[in-house]
C-alpha cells in the first residue's frame, strides 16, 4: 500500500466481485477488485469505458442496477469509533445501507442534468436529502441548503432553491448536486465522473471545488475518471482498474513517474503532453477492450499488452505484487508466474496484498484476516 | 445501469467473431434475429398467416355459400363431429355427425333441438356440393369438409337465425374483415406517409398546419365521426362501393397516427449525419427522402401498420354491429355479430359470440405480432 | 403558467370551430336537404305544408352557399343555444340533447376515473416487478382488454348477467326510478347501475393505459436520477413514488387527453348496445333516420367535450411538468 503501515483506512474493498446476469449471459463487471481508501484523501480510480469503475463505486452504495449484483467480496467501511461494518453483506434495500448512504457516504454523478429529478426543484431534492438524514425542520433544512449552494459558488443561492435543473447551466447543475452530497458532511464522497459532462473551462472549476472541499472538510474523496490529467490535479492515490480487476494501485508520484503495469503505462502513453500539435499522432492503446462475455485467460490485458509472455501471461493470472515503493502491481512481469496454477496464483495475490496491508491493520481488525485466508482458499 | 451501458457499446465495436457478423449482417436480417427470439410474436405471425390464407381459400373451406339455408333449423346448436361409432357390429370409423330433433313448444313457438342418433349423416373430405368459381377463375365443386349428402343438415358452429352455417359464415367473413383492415390501413398509409412526411420535412407553417388538422381529427370521438360519415352512405349503393366507402371512412381517422409517427420519424432523422452527408452530396430533395430516409424508418412503418390493422377490424366490426357499416348480403364478422344482440337470443344461442372470437383473436394476432416487429424494428439499439 | 393556460385555450378555440364545421358537413352529406325529408314525411300523412317548408328553408337558409347555412347553424346555437329542429321528435334537438350528453358526461367521467385508479396501480406494479406472476396476469389481461372490443365487453358482461343472475341488465335506472324526478335515490339506482357500463367502456382504455404506464415506468426506472435518489438513502417506495412514478406520469397525463375521445366512442356504442339512456342510443337513431340536426348536434357536443378534456390534460400535464410551463 502506498505509504505503508499507519495509514488511517476509512474504506477497504476485498475481492469484490459484481456480475450483471443478462440473458446474453453474465457480465463480470468487476471481478475481484481489491483496494483501500485511506481517510482524508482523495483516491482516484482510471481505466478505459467499461472496465468496472463505476460499478465499483455502485457497490460501495448497493446501488448497482438490476440485473447486477454483488456475488463476492466484502466492502468494509472503517467508523472512527473504530466499528468495522461490510457493506457488501447488507441487504441492498435495508435500513442499515440506506442509513449509510448520503449520511456517511455520498455519490455525485457524471451526468448532473439526469441525475437530478428535472420535475423537482433543486431546494427540494436537497432538502429531502437532509431532513432524511439529519433532525431538521424543513425551515432549518432549506437554510441549510441556501448556505450549502453558497458554499460550492452558486450566486443568489436563496432564490436557485426554486430553480429546477434545466434552468441552470451545466457548471451550476453539478455544483447544486456536490452541495446535496455534501449536506449531511458524509466521510466519504464518490465522484464518478463529474466533470465528463462539462467544459474545460467549467470542469478546471469543479475540480477546484472538490480540492478545497475536501481539505477544508476533511473528507475522503473516491474520484473516478477515465483522464490522467484529472488525476495529476486531484489524486494522493491511484487505483488502475482494467476489466473488473485492479491492475495497480499507487501513490501518485510513481503513478506518473514510475508505472509499474503495461496497462498504466499504456494509459500514460494515451494522453496528450504539453506541446503535442499534432492531435491525431497520440498513440492509443492496442486493440479495444475485449467483449464482456470473452474475457482472456490469464492476464485479462495480455492481448493487448507490450510486454507480452507468450505461454504465461495467457495461462496465469498474476497475483498482487508488492513493490518496495509501496506500489501494488498484478502483473507476471513483477513475479508470480512461477505459480502453477490459477488456485495457487489466487491464494498468492491474497497473501501478498496481506502481507503488504499487515501494518495497516490494527489488532481489533484482525477478523477480516481469517475470511480473507478463506476466500483465497475457495478461489 | 452505467456499467452494462457502457459495456455494450464495447462490446459492438469489439472486433470478436459475434460483433463481426452483427456489423456485416443487413438491417432487415439483424430485425428478423431480434423478431425471432419472441416466440409469441412468431407465433402470431403465423396465426395472421393462416386467417388470410383462410380469407383467400374461403369458398372451399367453407362447406356452405353464405346464404344457404334450411329454415326449420334455425338456431340449431353446433354438432359434435364424431369419428368412432360402436355399433353392435363392432366399431366402425369415418367422420360424420348425428342429425336434429326438433320438439316445438306449442305456446312460445319456440324449437327446441336435440341430438337424434338414430341419423347418421356421414362426411367427408373434399366432399362435393355447391360449385363455386375460386378467386372468380377457378370453377370447383369440391369442399374441404361436406356431408356426403348435399342437402343434410351440417352445422359445426351452429345456425344462424334463418339456419344458416356459422361456421361457413364465419369463414366468408373473415375475407371481409381481414381485407378491410388491409385496404383501410393502406389508404392511411398513403396519406399518413405523404402528409407527416410533407409536414416533418418542411417544418415550419406547413408542419403547423397539418399538425392542427390531425390534432382536430383526433380530438374527435371516432364512433360518432364514423357513425355520421357512414350513415351518409346511401342505401341504394352497390356492396362493394359501400365496403370502399368504408374502408375510406376509417382512414379518415387512421392516417393521423401513421403520420404522426412518420412526422416524428422524419425530425429525428433530418439531422442524422447521414442525411445530411447525403445532401452535402448533392442528392436531390427527394433522392435524399426516398433512398436515405425511408429505409431507415421503413421497419417503424411497418411496424406502425401491423398495430393499425386490428384497429380498423375492431373499427367495421362496430360500425357493421351498429348497423351502419357493411350491411346484408355482404358477411364480415361485425355484420354476422349484429345477429348476437339480443341477449335473450345469447342465451339460447351462445354460438353467436364465435363471430367475435375470430375479431379476438385476430386481434391479438396483429398485436402480438405488431410489437414483436416494433421491438425487433430498432437492431442496433 | 397563467400564460400558458390563455394560450392554450385560445388554441382550443379554432378546433372547435373546425370541429362544429365538420359536424355542420354531416348535416349536408346525405342528399337531399332537411326540408326534403320533411316534405318527404308530411307527404307520407298526405299533407303538405308548403309554407311550413319555407318556413324551414329560410330558417336554415338551405337555398343559400353552404357558408351562410354554417353561419344560420352556428349563430342560433352560441347566440340563442338553438341547435336546431329534430323532425324526428318533432321537437327542438336542445332540450333533448341536455338530459342525454349529461349523463354521457357521467357515463364518460367515471369510466375516467375507473381507468385511472385502475391503471396506474397495476401499471406501476407491473413494471416494478417486472417478469413476476402478476406482471403476467396484467400484461396477458391487458391485451386481452386491447383485442375485446367494448361492444362485445358490453354484450358478455350482459350475457353472464342474464344467464348467471337472471339479472336483465340495461338501461341506467331500475325501472322504478326510469321515469321518476331526479333525486337522491335516483341518483344512488344510477350509481348502482352504473358499474356494468363503466366496466365495459373503461376495459380497452385501462389495457392500453396498463402498458403505457408499464413501459413508461420501465424506461424510468433505468434513468440515473433513480440511482442518485437511491444514493441519498431514500428508501426504495418512498423514491419509487417521488421519482420515477411522477416522471412516468408525465406521458401518462399526455395520453390521457387523448383517451377521451375513445371513451366517449366506447361510451355511445356501449350504450347503444345496453340500451341506456345516453347519447349513443339516441345519436344511432337519428343517424339511420337522417335527423341530421339531432346527429350533428350531438357529434358537435361529443367532440367538443373531448376537446375541452384534452385542454384539461394539456393544463394538467403543465402542473405535472415544469419543463413545459417554464417554456
Amino acid at each position: 500500500m502506498p505509504g505503508g503501515g499507519g495509514r488511517d483506512l476509512l474504506l477497504e474493498i476485498k475481492g469484490l466481485k459484481t456480475h450483471f446476469f443478462t440473458d446474453e449471459g453474465v457480465v463480470k463487471a468487476v471481478d475481484g477488485a481489491d483496494f483501500p481508501i485511506a481517510r482524508g484523501k482523495t483516491v482516484c480510480v482510471v481505466g478505459e469505458s467499461g472496465c468496472g469503475k463505476s460499478v465499483t463505486a455502485r457497490s460501495i452504495l448497493q446501488i448497482v442496477d438490476r440485473p447486477g449484483r454483488i456475488v463476492e467480496g466484502r466492502i468494509l467501511l472503517h467508523r472512527e469509533s473504530e466499528e468495522v461494518v461490510d457493506l457488501a453483506a447488507m441487504a441492498p434495500t435495508g435500513k442499515a445501507i440506506r442509513a449509510i448512504r448520503g449520511k456517511e457516504i455520498a455519490m455525485i454523478f457524471q451526468e448532473p442534468m439526469s441525475s437530478l429529478s428535472p420535475v423537482h426543484t433543486i431546494g427540494n431534492q436537497i432538502v429531502e436529502m437532509i431532513r432524511l438524514h439529519l433532525p431538521m425542520t424543513t425551515e432549518q433544512a432549506r437554510d441549510r441548503a441556501a448556505e450549502l449552494l453558497e458554499r460550492v459558488g452558486i450566486p443568489q443561492a436563496g432564490r436557485r432553491l426554486d430553480s429546477y435543473v434545466f434552468q441552470l447551466s451545466g457548471g451550476m447543475r453539478q455544483r447544486a448536486m456536490i452541495a446535496m452530497a455534501l449536506s449531511c458532511r458524509p466521510n466519504l464522497l464518490i465522484a464518478d465522473e463529474p466533470t465528463t459532462a462539462l467544459d474545460v473551462t467549467t470542469e478546471a472549476t469543479i475540480l477546484d471545488l472538490i480540492k478545497e472541499l475536501q481539505r477544508d472538510l476533511n473528507m475522503t474523496v473516491m474520484f473516478i475518471t477515465h483522464d490522467l490529467g484529472v488525476v495529476a490535479e486531484i489524486a494522493d492515490d491511484v487505483v488502475v482498474m482494467y476489466l473488473g480487476k485492479v491492475a495497480e494501485t499507487a501513490a501518485v508520484d510513481p503513478i506518473f513517474h514510475d508505472p509499474k503495469h503495461p496497462y498504466t503505462r499504456a494509459l500514460h502513453q494515451s494522453i496528450p503532453k504539453f506541446g503535442d500539435t499534432q492531435r491525431g499522432a497520440l498513440e492509443a492503446i492496442r486493440g479495444m477492450v475485449p467483449h464482456p462475455f470473452a474475457r482472456p485467460d490469464g492476464c485479462t490485458f495480455h492481448p493487448r499488452c507490450e510486454s507480452f509472455m507468450p505461454g504465461e501471461c495467457d495461462r496465469v493470472a498474476p497475483p498482487a505484487v508488492v513493490m518496495e515503493s509501496g506500489t501494488t502491481v498484478r502483473c507476471l512481469l513483477y513475479g508470480g508466474s512461477d505459480g502453477s496454477g490459477a488456485v495457487r496464483d489466487d491464494a498468492g495475490g491474497h497473501a501478498g496484498t496481506a502481507g503488504g496491508e499487515a501494518g495497516a491493520r490494527a489488532p481489533g481488525k484482525g477478523a477480516s484476516g481469517p475470511r480473507a485466508a478463506d476466500q483465497g482458499a475457495a478461489g | 445501469m452505467a456499467a452494462p451501458a457502457a459495456a455494450v457499446p464495447a462490446a459492438a465495436e469489439s472486433s470478436t467473431d459475434t460483433a463481426a457478423t452483427v456489423q456485416l449482417a443487413s438491417q432487415w436480417r439483424l430485425i428478423w434475429w431480434r423478431f425471432r427470439k419472441h416466440k409469441l410474436a412468431l407465433v402470431s405471425g403465423v396465426v395472421v398467416i393462416l386467417v388470410y390464407l383462410v380469407a383467400a381459400f374461403a369458398e372451399f373451406l367453407a362447406p356452405f355459400s353464405t346464404d344457404r339455408m334450411i329454415s326449420n333449423l334455425a338456431y340449431a346448436p353446433p354438432q359434435r363431429l364424431r369419428l368412432i361409432e360402436q355399433t353392435d357390429t363392432g366399431t366402425r370409423y369415418g367422420l360424420y355427425v348425428y342429425g336434429y330433433t326438433a320438439e316445438v313448444d306449442m305456446l312460445s313457438l319456440q324449437r327446441t333441438f336435440g341430438v337424434d342418433e338414430s341419423q347418421r349423416i356421414d362426411l367427408r373430405l373434399l366432399a362435393k356440393s355447391e360449385p363455386y368459381k375460386l378467386w372468380g377463375l377457378i370453377p370447383l365443386q369440391r369442399h374441404l369438409i361436406g356431408p356426403v349428402d348435399q342437402s343434410a343438415p351440417f352445422y359445426p358452429l351452429g345456425a344462424d337465425r334463418l339456419g344458416r352455417d356459422l361456421f361457413s359464415r364465419i369463414i366468408y367473413g373473415t375475407r371481409i374483415s381481414m381485407t378491410v383492415g388491409l385496404v383501410g390501413v393502406t389508404l392511411s398509409l398513403v396519406l399518413g406517409v405523404l402528409l407527416g412526411g410533407v409536414s416533418g420535412y418542411f417544418g415550419g407553417t406547413v408542419d403547423l398546419l397539418i399538425q392542427r388538422v390531425m390534432e382536430i381529427l383526433r380530438s374527435m370521438p371516432t364512433i360518432p365521426l364514423w357513425m355520421g360519415l357512414a350513415a351518409a352512405i346511401p342505401d341504394f349503393w352497390s356492396p362493394v362501393l359501400v365496403y370502399f366507402m368504408i374502408t375510406i371512412i376509417l382512414s379518415v381517422i387512421g392516417w393521423t397516427w401513421l403520420a404522426q409517427a412518420v412526422r416524428g420519424k422524419f425530425f429525428s432523422l433530418k439531422t442524422e449525419d447521414f442525411v445530411i452527408a447525403a445532401k452535402l452530396d448533392g442528392c436531390s430533395e427527394l433522392q435524399v427522402i426516398l433512398s436515405h430516409m425511408v429505409p431507415s424508418f421503413m421497419s417503424h412503418i411497418i411496424a406502425t401498420l401491423t398495430l393499425a390493422i386490428p384497429q380498423m377490424i375492431i373499427a367495421e366490426t362496430a360500425l357493421s354491429f351498429l348497423g351502419i357499416g357493411l350491411r346484408p348480403p355482404v358477411v364480415s364478422w361485425g355484420v354476422l355479430l349484429k345477429e348476437a344482440q339480443n341477449v335473450r337470443v345469447l342465451v339460447t344461442s351462445p354460438w353467436l359470440f364465435l363471430p367475435g372470437a375470430a375479431v379476438i383473436v385476430a386481434v391479438l394476432a396483429f398485436n402480438f405480432l405488431g410489437d414483436g416487429i416494433r421491438d425487433a424494428a430498432d437492431p442496433y439499439k | 403558467m397563467g400564460r400558458y393556460f390563455i394560450r392554450r385555450v385560445l388554441y382550443a378555440i379554432p378546433a372547435l370551430l373546425v370541429i362544429s364545421f365538420i359536424s355542420f358537413l354531416l348535416i349536408q352529406l346525405p342528399p337531399g336537404t332537411f326540408a326534403d325529408t320533411v316534405a318527404a314525411e308530411m307527404m307520407e300523412s298526405a299533407s303538405v305544408n308548403e309554407s311550413a317548408i319555407r318556413a324551414i328553408e329560410e330558417r336554415y337558409g338551405l337555398n343559400q352557399p353552404i357558408m351562410v347555412q354554417y353561419w344560420k347553424w352556428i349563430s342560433g346555437i352560441l347566440l340563442r343555444g338553438d341547435f336546431g329542429e329534430s323532425f324526428i321528435w318533432n321537437r327542438p334537438v336542445a332540450p333533448l340533447m341536455w338530459e342525454r350528453l349529461g349523463l354521457t358526461l357521467v357515463l364518460t367521467a367515471s369510466a375516467f376515473i375507473f381507468v385511472c385508479v385502475v391503471s396506474v396501480p397495476i401499471g406501476i406494479f407491473s413494471a416494478v416487478r417486472q417478469y413476476s406472476v402478476g406482471d403476467y396476469i396484467a400484461t396477458s389481461l391487458g391485451f386481452l382488454g386491447l383485442a375485446v372490443p367494448s361492444f362485445l365487453f358490453a354484450l358478455i358482461l350482459m350475457y353472464i348477467g342474464f344467464r348467471y343472475f337472471g339479472t336483465s341488465i340495461g338501461g341506467f335506472f331500475s325501472p322504478d326510478f326510469a321515469r321518476a324526478e331526479w333525486s337522491w335515490a335516483r341518483v344512488a339506482d344510477l350509481l348502482s347501475n352504473l358499474w356494468m357500463p363503466m366496466l365495459a367502456v373503461g376495459l380497452a382504455g385501462t389495457a392500453s393505459l396498463i402498458r403505457i404506464v408499464r413501459a413508461n415506468l420501465l424506461d424510468e426506472l433505468l434513468k440515473p436520477y433513480v440511482a442518485a435518489a437511491r444514493a441519498k438513502g431514500l428508501s426504495e417506495l418512498s423514491l419509487l413514488l417521488k421519482y420515477p412514478v411522477r416522471l412516468a406520469l408525465i406521458p401518462f397525463v399526455a395520453t390521457v387527453g387523448w383517451m377521451l375521445p375513445q371513451l366517449v366512442s366506447g361510451a355511445t356504442i356501449v350504450s347503444v348496445v345496453m340500451s341506456l339512456p345516453t347519447t349513443g342510443p339516441m345519436l344511432l337513431r337519428s343517424l339511420l333516420g337522417q335527423d341530421m340536426y339531432l346527429a350533428a348536434s350531438f357529434i358537435m357536443m361529443l367532440s367538443g367535450l373531448t376537446v375541452i378534456g384534452t385542454l384539461i390534460s394539456d393544463v394538467l400535464l403543465a402542473l405535472v411538468d415544469p419543463r413545459i410551463r417554464f417554456t
